[in-house]
C-alpha cells in the first residue's frame, strides 16, 4: 500500500512536478554523460592505438643524442637487439622545381621501423631506406613520386607519398607537415649540427614484457642515467601525451557542462522544496498513522533514486544515437578515428559522482523533514517543512568540489571552478539581500503609486519574498556569467591569436655560433635586418639548494594534471639564455633585476626564472640552483621571477642568466625577422635556405591561423556546452517562473477582483521579474567579464578589456527570452476568472 | 439597487453537464443586508461570483444601480467592480507581500482616490488594527486577517459589499466578534450587503434571508 502510494500514485497525481524534475535532471546530466562518452571514446582510441602511437614498446629518448654511456647504460639492462634509431627534425625543405620552401618535420628511420602500427603508402611499401612525404605536404605542393626536394645540403627523390600513419595521434595538430628520410640521410644532409632542435630516441621491441615490466625497467634506466634530459616513454606514456590536447578540452567541457547539472540541482532543490511543502499534510497523516520519518525520507529517497536511473537510461537513450549521428563530424574535427563502437565505462565511472552530488541536494530538505515535529503540525493552521541549515549543504559542497576535481583532473582548475561557483552564489545572495533591504528601506512606508501601482506592487514584492528570489536571481546569474566568460575569453583569444604587426613574420632557429654573423649579414643584404638575435645555450638543472633536482616518479593512476605540469618541468631538459635586458614579452614580477653593468664575480651567477616554471618546480627567490652546462658546472642563485607572455612568438625562456659568465659555452641562435609580405617571407626562406639549409624558418602567421583554428575548435565545442547549461537554467528558470507565479494565484485573482485589469496585472509581473533578471543578467554578464580578464591575465598575460556588443547582444537577447519565460508561464493565470477566490458551495 | 432577473449557470460539456443556477430572479434595495444561504452544491458561491462579476452569466441580467454588469467588457466590468463593490472571502485572500495597511490602501490606489493613507489608516483605526498597519499577513492571525479584509472591502465605499462565509475559517469567539464589527460597519457607512452563509444566526442578524436550492429560490 505504501509502496503503491509513493511509486504511483504519487507519479499520477503530481505528473507536472515528475515530469519537470525529470526533464530538468535529464538536461542537466545530458552534456555530462555525452562528454564522457566522447572523452571516454578518445581514450580509448588513443589506448588502443598506444603501440602504434609509440612504434615500439620502450623508447629512451632525449633532445640531443644519447651520450655513449648512456647508451651503454640502456643496453646494458635491455639487452635486445630489436631496436632502432628515430630521430625527428624540423628543417627547411624546399622544391627546386616548384620554387617553394617550407619547415617539414623529418622524421630519420632505420631498420625494422615501425615495429607496430602501419605507414601505409600510395603505391607500393614503406621501407625505410626511401624518402616519403606525407600526403598533406604533397597536397601543399602537389608533389608527384620522382620530384626532386632539397633536404639540407641533399637532393632527394620522393620515392612514395604517405596516405596513412597510425603514427600520427591527431590530424593536424602538429606543426608541420612530415616526411620519412633514412636515418643515414638526414647526417649526409648536413643537419645533425651541434645544439640543432630535435628528438632523438631509440626504440625497443621488448616481446612477451607486461606493462608492469616495462614500468620496472624505466624506473631502473631512470635510476642509472639519472639526467632530466633523458626520457623514458612506454606506449600508455604516448596515448596520453596525444590526447593531452583533447583530454585539456574535454576537461574544460565537462566543467561547463558541470554548470549545466549545479543550475539543475538548483532546480531541483526548488522543485522538491515545492512538492515537499504541498505534500507535507499528507506526510503528517502517514507520520500519525505509524509511519515513522526515517520510513517516510527512505520513500522519499527511492522515489528519487528511482528517477535518477530512469534518466540515466534516457541520457544514454538520446546520447548512443547521437554519437552514431554525430562521431563521424567529431572525429573529422579532431583527426582522430572514434570508431563505431561504443564503451559506456566513462559514463558508468562518473556514475557515482553524478548520483551522490543529484542526491546530496535534497540533503537539507530531507533533514529539514526530519526535523519537522509532524505531529505537532496537524494541530496548527499552517503545515511548514522544517528549517534546513547551513552544514545540511555540506556533503553537496564536497561532492560538488571533489566532481569538480576530477572533472578538471587538475586541483588548483578544479577548486577555482569550485570557488567561481561559490563566488557567484555568494554575490547572488549579497546582491538580492542588499536590493531587498534598499527596497525595503524606499518603499517601506510609502504608498502603492511607485509612481504607478504595477511599479509599486513589482517593488514592494521584491522587497518581501524570500530565498525563492535568490534561487531565480542565482539561475539567471550563473547561466549569464558562462555565457559572458566563454565569449569573452574567445574574444581575448581571438584578438591574441590574430597576427599582427607586433608579430614577428618569421622565427628563426637552430643557427649555428659559426653562422651568425654571415647570416646577419645575409638578412641585411635581403633589407630583413634580424632582430632579437638571442643565443640557446642547452644545460640540465642539477641541484636545487645543493639537493639534487630528482626526476619525479610519479605512480600511474591518481595522476592529475598538475603531477603531469611537475614531470614535465623535472623531466626535460632545459634550454636558457642569457641577457642582462627585458623583452617587450617580459616583466618582473618579483625580486630585483639583474645589475645594468656586467659583474667581476667568483660568486653564483644571478638567475631570472619564469612565474609559472617557478610555480611547477617549487623554486623560488633566493635558491641556490646548480646547472651542468654541457658538462661544466655552474651555480646561480634565483634574483627573480619573471611574467613572459609567450604569445609574442618572440624568443622567451623559462630561465635565463645574468651575462658574461656562460658567453664561453657552446649555442646556437635564435632570431625572429620582423613582419613583412608573405612573398617576402617566402623569397627569404627560399633563398636561406639554399645558402643555409639547416637553419629553419617558422612563418608565425601559418602558425597562428593554425592555434586560432585549434581554439576555434575548442571554442565552438565549449560553447556548445555551455548553451546545453543555459538550456538547463532556462528550463529551471521556467519552473521557478511557473511555480511563483502559481503561488500568486491567489494573489493574482484577488488583485483581479479588487479591479486591476490583466494589462496591469502582466505589467506588474514583468517589472517584478524583468528588473530581477535585469539585475541578474548584468552581475552575471559582468561577474563572466571579470573571471575572462582574470583568465585572460594569467593565461595570456593580456591588459584589459571590454567588448560592450558581446555583452549587450547575449543581454538583451537572455532577457527577452526570460522576460517570454514569465509571460508565458503566468498568462493563463492572469487570464483566468477569479471566482476560485470564493468558498465551494 | 440590484435586480437579478432569470440568471441562469451551467459548468461542463455535453452529458456531464450540470446546471447550477436555473433561472435565479431577485432584487436587493438599497441598504439591506441580505443573507443567501443554502445547504453545499446548493449555488450560492456561483450565485455570489455572478453578483460580484467575478465570472459570467450564461443567461440573465445583473443590474447594479443603473448598470447592467452582464454586458460589460471585460475591462469595464474589473473597473465598474473596483468603484461599486467590495468582497470579504472566506480564506481572507490577504497580499501576501503587503502589510495591512498596504492591503487596505490597493483598492484605493487602484482608483487613485485622494488622501489614499490617510483613509486606509483611519478605517484600519476603525477596524481596531492601527497598532498591526506594518505588519505582513503571515504575521497577523485569522481573525486579524479577515479585519483588514473587511476594512479593505469597504475602503472604497462601495455601493454593495459581497461577503463569503466570512466567519467560517474563525473559530466561534473570534468569528463573532469580527461578524459584530462587520456589521457594525456596514450599518455606520450604509452599505448594502450580500452575505453568503451555512450559520443560521448569522443569516438571522441580517435584514432579508433568501434560499438557495438546486439552483433556484425556494
Amino acid at each position: 500500500m505504501i509502496q503503491k502510494f509513493f511509486f504511483t500514485r504519487e507519479f499520477r497525481r503530481y505528473p507536472f512536478f515528475f515530469l519537470l524534475l525529470g526533464s530538468t535532471l535529464l538536461l542537466g546530466t545530458l552534456g555530462l554523460v555525452s562528454i564522457s562518452i566522447v572523452a571516454g571514446q578518445v581514450k580509448t582510441q588513443l589506448e588502443n592505438n598506444a603501440h602504434n602511437l609509440l612504434t615500439s614498446d620502450f623508447v629512451v629518448s632525449a633532445r640531443r643524442e644519447l651520450f655513449p654511456e648512456e647508451q651503454a647504460k640502456v643496453s646494458a639492462i635491455l639487452k635486445d637487439k630489436n631496436t632502432y634509431q628515430v630521430t625527428d627534425l624540423y628543417s627547411m625543405v624546399s622544391h627546386p622545381v616548384k620554387n617553394q620552401t617550407r619547415l617539414v618535420e623529418l622524421r630519420g628511420v632505420e631498420g625494422a621501423y615501425p615495429f607496430y602500427g602501419d605507414i601505409t603508402l600510395q603505391t607500393g611499401k614503406f621501407s625505410t631506406d626511401k624518402f616519403y612525404v606525407s600526403r598533406d605536404l604533397s597536397e601543399l605542393w602537389n608533389i608527384q613520386i620522382g620530384d626532386i626536394l632539397q633536404v639540407g645540403e641533399i637532393q632527394l627523390p620522393v620515392q612514395g607519398i604517405v596516405i596513412n600513419d597510425t603514427s600520427v595521434g591527431l590530424r593536424g595538430f602538429s606543426l608541420a607537415p612530415r616526411a620519412y628520410i633514412p636515418l643515414i640521410k638526414l647526417t649526409e644532409a648536413g643537419l645533425m649540427k651541434r645544439g640543432v632542435t630535435g628528438g632523438f630516441a631509440r626504440h625497443f621491441r621488448l616481446p612477451g614484457l607486461s606493462t608492469e615490466d616495462l614500468k620496472k625497467i624505466k624506473t631502473e634506466i631512470y635510476e642509472e642515467i639519472n639526467d632530466s634530459a633523458v626520457r623514458v616513454s612506454l606506449p600508455e606514456d604516448s596515448s596520453e601525451q596525444t590526447g593531452r590536447v583533447i583530454h585539456m578540452i574535454s576537461n574544460f567541457m565537462a566543467l561547463a557542462a558541470l554548470i549545466g547539472l549545479v543550475l539543475s540541482l538548483v532546480g531541483i532543490f526548488y522543485l522538491y522544496q515545492s512538492h515537499l511543502q504541498a505534500r507535507l499534510k499528507d506526510l503528517c497523516l502517514m507520520n500519525l498513522f505509524g509511519l515513522t520519518k526515517t520510513t517516510i525520507t527512505s520513500f522519499i529517497l527511492a522515489q528519487y533514486t528511482l528517477i535518477f536511473f530512469i534518466v540515466m537510461i534516457l541520457d544514454l537513450l538520446i546520447v548512443i544515437p547521437g554519437y552514431k549521428i554525430f562521431a563521424p563530424m567529431i572525429s573529422q574535427s579532431i583527426g582522430l578515428d572514434l570508431g563505431p563502437s561504443l564503451d559506456l565505462m566513462p559514463v558508468f565511472s562518473n556514475l557515482p559522482f553524478l548520483f551522490g552530488l543529484s542526491l546530496s541536494i535534497l540533503v537539507p530538505l530531507l533533514a529539514g523533514l526530519l526535523r519537522t515535529p509532524m505531529g505537532m503540525q496537524l494541530k496548527s493552521a499552517k503545515i511548514s517543512l522544517g528549517r534546513f541549515r547551513f552544514y545540511d549543504f555540506i556533503p553537496f559542497l564536497l561532492l560538488l568540489w571533489a566532481f569538480s576535481w576530477h572533472l578538471a583532473d587538475s586541483m588548483k582548475v578544479g577548486s577555482l571552478f569550485f570557488a567561481s561557483l561559490i563566488l557567484v552564489f555568494v554575490l547572488s545572495t549579497i546582491v538580492v539581500r542588499g536590493l531587498q533591504i534598499l527596497l525595503r528601506k524606499t518603499t517601506a512606508h510609502r504608498g502603492l503609486l511607485l509612481p504607478d501601482l504595477p511599479t509599486g506592487l513589482a517593488l514592494k514584492s521584491l522587497a518581501r519574498s524570500g530565498h525563492r528570489l535568490t534561487l531565480s536571481f542565482l539561475s539567471i546569474a550563473l547561466g549569464a556569467t558562462l555565457i559572458s566568460l566563454i565569449l569573452q575569453l574567445d574574444r581575448m583569444i581571438q584578438n591574441e591569436f590574430v597576427w599582427d604587426k607586433n608579430k614577428p613574420g618569421l622565427f628563426i632557429f637552430d643557427i649555428q655560433e659559426e653562422q651568425i654573423d654571415s647570416f646577419k649579414a645575409f638578412a641585411l643584404e635581403k633589407k630583413a635586418p634580424l632582430d632579437a638575435i638571442t643565443p640557446m645555450i642547452r644545460a640540465r638543472l642539477i641541484k636545487v639548494n645543493d639537493e639534487k633536482f630528482e626526476k619525479k616518479k610519479s605512480s600511474y593512476s591518481m595522476r592529475s594534471k598538475e603531477d603531469d605540469d611537475d614531470e614535465r618541468v623535472r623531466n626535460n631538459g632545459l634550454n636558457l639564455t642569457y641577457r642582462s635586458y627585458l623583452t617587450a614579452a617580459e616583466k618582473i614580477v618579483e625580486g630585483e633585476p639583474f645589475p645594468k653593468e656586467p659583474r667581476i664575480t667568483d660568486g653564483p651567477v644571478y638567475v631570472s626564472i619564469e612565474k609559472r616554471w617557478s610555480e611547477r618546480s617549487g623554486i623560488v627567490i633566493g635558491d641556490k640552483v646548480l646547472f651542468d652546462i654541457q658538462g661544466v658546472e655552474l651555480e646561480g642563485v634565483v634574483r627573480n621571477i619573471r611574467e613572459v607572455k609567450w604569445t609574442s612568438f618572440y624568443p622567451n625562456f623559462f630561465v635565463t642568466l645574468e651575462p658574461g659568465m656562460i658567453e664561453g659555452a657552446p649555442k646556437t641562435y635564435l632570431a625572429v625577422l620582423p613582419t613583412g609580405t608573405r612573398e617576402g617571407k617566402l623569397s627569404f626562406q627560399r633563398e636561406a635556405a639554399e645558402k643555409f639549409p639547416n637553419i629553419s624558418f617558422i612563418d608565425v602567421e601559418e602558425l597562428v591561423s593554425k592555434i586560432s583554428v585549434l581554439f576555434d575548435k575548442s571554442r565552438k565545442a565549449i560553447e556548445i556546452i555551455s548553451y546545453l547549461s543555459l538550456l538547463v537554467g532556462f528550463v529551471i528558470l521556467y519552473g521557478l517562473s511557473h511555480d511563483q507565479v502559481y503561488r500568486r494565484y491567489y494573489d493574482i485573482a484577488l488583485m483581479k477582483s479588487l479591479g486591476i485589469p490583466a494589462m496591469d496585472l502582466r505589467r506588474n509581473l514583468l517589472i517584478e521579474f524583468g528588473s530581477l533578471f535585469f539585475v541578474a543578467m548584468s552581475m552575471g554578464l559582468g561577474l563572466g567579464w571579470l573571471i575572462a580578464q582574470v583568465l585572460g591575465r594569467e593565461i595570456f598575460k593580456l591588459g584589459l578589456t571590454i567588448d560592450w556588443m558581446r555583452m549587450f547582444v547575449p543581454g538583451v537577447f537572455l532577457l527577452t527570452l526570460c522576460t517570454l519565460t514569465i509571460l508565458v508561464s503566468s498568462w493563463r493565470i492572469v487570464e483566468a476568472k477569479p471566482r476560485e477566490l470564493l468558498s465551494q458551495g | 439597487m440590484m435586480t437579478v432577473k432569470n440568471l441562469r449557470k451551467s459548468f461542463g460539456e455535453g452529458s456531464t453537464r450540470i446546471e447550477v443556477l436555473k433561472g435565479i430572479t431577485l432584487d436587493v434595495v438599497k441598504g439591506e443586508t441580505l443573507a443567501l444561504v443554502g445547504k453545499s452544491g446548493s449555488g450560492k458561491s456561483t450565485l455570489l461570483s455572478l453578483l460580484a462579476g467575478l465570472d459570467r452569466s450564461d443567461h440573465g441580467d445583473i443590474v447594479v444601480g443603473e448598470k447592467n454588469i452582464t454586458g460589460l467588457s471585460e475591462k469595464e466590468l474589473t473597473h465598474f467592480r473596483a468603484q461599486e463593490m467590495g468582497i470579504v472571502f472566506q480564506q481572507f485572500h490577504l497580499v501576501s507581500t503587503l502589510t495591512a495597511l498596504e492591503n487596505v490602501l490597493l483598492p484605493l490606489s487602484i482608483l487613485k482616490r485622494e488622501n489614499a493613507r490617510e483613509k486606509a489608516e483611519a478605517l484600519l483605526e476603525s477596524v481596531g488594527l492601527s497598532h498591526r498597519a506594518h505588519h505582513l499577513p503571515s504575521e497577523l492571525s485569522g481573525g486579524e486577517s479577515q479585519r483588514v479584509a473587511i476594512a479593505r472591502a469597504l475602503s472604497t465605499s462601495p455601493s454593495v459589499l459581497f461577503a463569503d462565509e466570512p466567519s467560517g475559517n474563525l473559530d466561534e469567539e473570534t468569528g463573532t466578534k469580527v461578524m459584530d464589527l462587520l456589521f457594525e460597519m456596514v450599518k455606520k457607512t450604509g452599505t448594502t450587503m450580500i452575505l453568503v452563509t451555512h450559520d443560521p444566526d448569522l443569516a438571522r442578524r441580517c435584514s432579508r434571508t433568501v434560499h438557495l436550492e438546486h439552483g433556484s429560490l425556494t
